[in-house]
């Protein structure tokens, strides 16, 4: 097992430079999770941990040993690929133990573990099959089972689950759950599925083109985005970015005045002049509750007489469009709520939710 | 069958029906009549006489056929065994795309092109004993061999003369067919064997050669089949190395002409190349 550090990792890809200063800290047992919108680096990171990529510049550090110039057959990981990578020509057998082969792992040992991790990924019938005669699901618990055999200080996952339709996906995201709590190894998730990020992580990496634009646990990165693009990417549905005015007393969104001494979860707290400060307001879907069911506290804001431009059921909840200064808005209601399009209705919101960004910079106020 | 491979099965044979018909005149009639001929005393007027299995008896009471066998055997191992491994080492070695690839490979595929009349009369003058290359190299510059020698005209060396002939010319298709297969072999079976632990050796056991088995099977089957029928780079070049085709044309139109002893010769010869590659297919390449 092993903590890892990644200090300043740039990795260019000729004159495109694809990682752009990365510092990382991964602590040992630590499972941390990259995400992030497709193209923004997540695999390049990883691949640069394996060492199936060197970095542009940087140092990566696994354990003690600085590993920029250690092959990876050298730096004891095991990885499940995206597109898992077996050994076409190898049975599920060999596919699994193949890196027991190299460690000159013994027979009797081989075969024990083999037995271990062939029940609890429920391939004991597969063994002597071919990945050709294997499903999607199949091949990917096999390309599982290859990393867990091996007792690696380091578990890669690149995408594992993006290949599988949505019902595997789920059942195989609470498997790596469950097996990373009974092994507590040291695991880097790659996924651009913030649910996987959000139910899998210890520590939520959130990766934008080449930055981190945050990491933290998954209810800070959930509560406390740092950015727009964070409080947008993670959460579904999305947050709602509208756009007020930050008054010395009061925060005007459309025709509404939230009162700014109870805006608690804002930062700034400096005086402001006459004209006021435009800035982006973040309020979650979840967070607009029915005025009928949750009454106003000091603490709530009411927003009345919204018009309802359109319902859209989930079963449990439902998801409820109006709009707010311009901005089409959604709001989560639960089932209890009896709705019609066109209808007006008052939603309240707890002061404390309600997020502000720079509206230059999109950074956290 | 699915109806629809039915379907693509009938259209399929509908397709190669023409060229089945074509190839069983052009190919099937000479076979069936050389057969009929290894029964036969020909005449060179033309005349026969049956004469029953009586050829075949001659043949192989012929000590010359056994050292034809023999030689062929160690011609088919040189030439097999070397054009794989050299087209093996080019392709592995050119694998990576690089700046100026294309000459390289025009360069490669050079001799593979070249009429074999005028590329023979070139390695006779490399193995001259008076003014070759070879000799002058050896013997005057690196003093390896203590005096210059006819290494064509002695039939034991020239044997190994002409594999090297033959591996000189032939290993660019070797290399060529197994360079086509390695560049079309995935990235990531080797990232994961490199995870697995496996250095480069272990890389090429585990994912190159599994996945070049094929293409190496066929290159030598190939090449065992060419081989076993080579005629002119072994007659242009040292026509003292007598192979079995060139033993079966001596015996056909040399000295006593003897076109049935020839036909029971190559008729012996297919039947045992028959049985070889359905072996080879059957268990090697295991269609
Ligand atoms: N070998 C490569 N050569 C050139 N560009 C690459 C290479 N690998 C990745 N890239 C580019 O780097 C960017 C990030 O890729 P990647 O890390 O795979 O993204 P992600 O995994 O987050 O979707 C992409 O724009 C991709 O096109
Ligand atoms: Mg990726």
């Amino acid at each position: 097992m092993a903590a890892i550090k990644l200090k300043n990792i740039v990795k260019s890809f000729g004159d495109t430079a694809v990682v752009k200063g990365i510092d990382l800290s991964i602590e040992d047992g630590e499972f941390v999770v990259l995400v992030g919108p497709s193209g923004c680096g997540k695999s390049t990171t990883l691949r640069m941990i394996a060492g199936l990529e060197q970095a542009t510049s940087g140092d990566i550090v696994i354990g003690e040993r600085v590993v920029n110039d250690i092959e990876p057959q050298h730096r004891n990981i095991a990885m499940v690929f995206q597109n898992y990578a077996l050994y076409p020509h190898k049975s599920v057998r060999e596919n699994i133990i193949f890196a027991l082969r190299r460690l000159k792992v013994d027979n009797a040992d081989i075969e024990r573990r083999l037995a271990e991790v062939s029940e609890m990924l429920q391939l004991e019938e597969l063994l002597d099959r071919k990945p050709a005669d294997l499903s999607g699901g199949q091949r990917q618990r096999v390309a599982m089972g290859r990393a867990i055999i091996r007792e690696a200080d380091l578990f890669l996952f690149d995408e594992p689950l993006s290949n599988l339709d949505s019902k595997l996906r789920s059942h195989m995201r609470t498997e790596i759950g469950k097996i990373h709590n009974k092994f507590g190894r040291t695991s880097v998730y790659v996924t651009h599925d913030q649910v996987e990020a959000m139910t899998l992580a210890d520590k939520v990496v959130v990766l934008h083109d080449g930055y981190i634009a945050q990491a933290g646990t998954p209810m800070e990165v959930y509560l406390n985005p740092a950015n727009v693009f964070v409080a947008q990417f993670i959460g579904s549905p999305s947050m709602n970015i509208i756009e007020g005015t930050l008054f010395n007393d009061y925060l005007l969104v459309d025709n509404y005045r939230l009162p700014r001494k109870q805006l608690s979860n804002v930062a700034l707290q400096t005086v402001i002049d006459q004209q006021g400060i435009p800035v982006k307001v973040g309020i979650r879907p979840d967070f607009f509750n029915d005025s009928r069911l949750f009454p106003e506290t000091d603490n709530t804001f009411n927003f009345t007489g919204l018009q309802i431009d359109l319902i859209e059921p989930m079963g449990f909840d439902k998801e409820v469009l109006f709009n707010l200064a311009g901005e089409a808005v959604k709001a989560r209601l639960d089932l209890r709520s009896e709705l019609q399009r066109d209808q007006q209705i008052d939603l309240v919101v707890e002061l404390s939710r309600v997020l502000l960004f720079d509206s230059e910079t999109d950074q956290r106020l | 069958m699915t109806p629809l491979e039915r379907a693509e099965a009938r259209f399929g044979w509908k397709l190669v029906a023409p060229t089945i018909a074509i190839l069983g005149l052009l190919i099937l009639y000479p076979l069936m009549y050389n057969v009929y001929l290894s029964f036969f005393d020909v005449q060179l007027n033309g005349s026969k006489t049956f004469v029953g299995i009586e050829n075949y008896i001659k043949l192989l009471s012929n000590s010359d056929y056994y050292s034809a066998i023999a030689t062929t055997s160690l011609y088919l191992l040189g030439t097999v065994v070397g054009t794989t491994l050299l087209g093996l080492a080019m392709a592995l070695l050119l694998r990576d795309p690089f700046m100026g690839r294309g000459l390289v490979n025009a360069a490669i595929m050079l001799p593979y092109v070249a009429p074999v009349i005028s590329v023979v009369f070139g390695w006779q003058f490399l193995f001259d004993p008076i003014s070759g290359v070879v000799n002058y190299l050896f013997v005057d510059l690196l003093g390896l061999w203590s005096e210059r020698s006819n290494l064509i005209g002695d039939p034991d060396s020239a044997l190994w003369v002409v594999v090297l002939f033959d591996i000189w010319k032939h290993a660019p298709i070797a290399y060529l067919l197994i360079l086509s297969k390695l560049v079309s072999i995935s990235r990531d079976q080797y990232e994961a064997a490199a995870i697995d632990g496996y250095g480069p050796i272990g890389r090429f056991f585990h994912v190159t050669l599994p996945e070049l088995y094929f293409v190496l099977a066929t290159v030598v089957l190939l090449r065992l089949i060419w081989n076993l029928n080579r005629f002119e780079d072994v007659y242009l070049l040292a026509p003292n190395v007598e192979t079995l085709p060139i033993f079966t044309y001596y015996q056909a139109f040399t000295g006593v002409i003897d076109q049935g002893l020839a036909a029971a010769t190559s008729v012996i010869q297919l039947g045992v190349l028959s049985i070889f590659i359905w072996f080879y297919i059957k268990k090697i390449m295991k269609w």
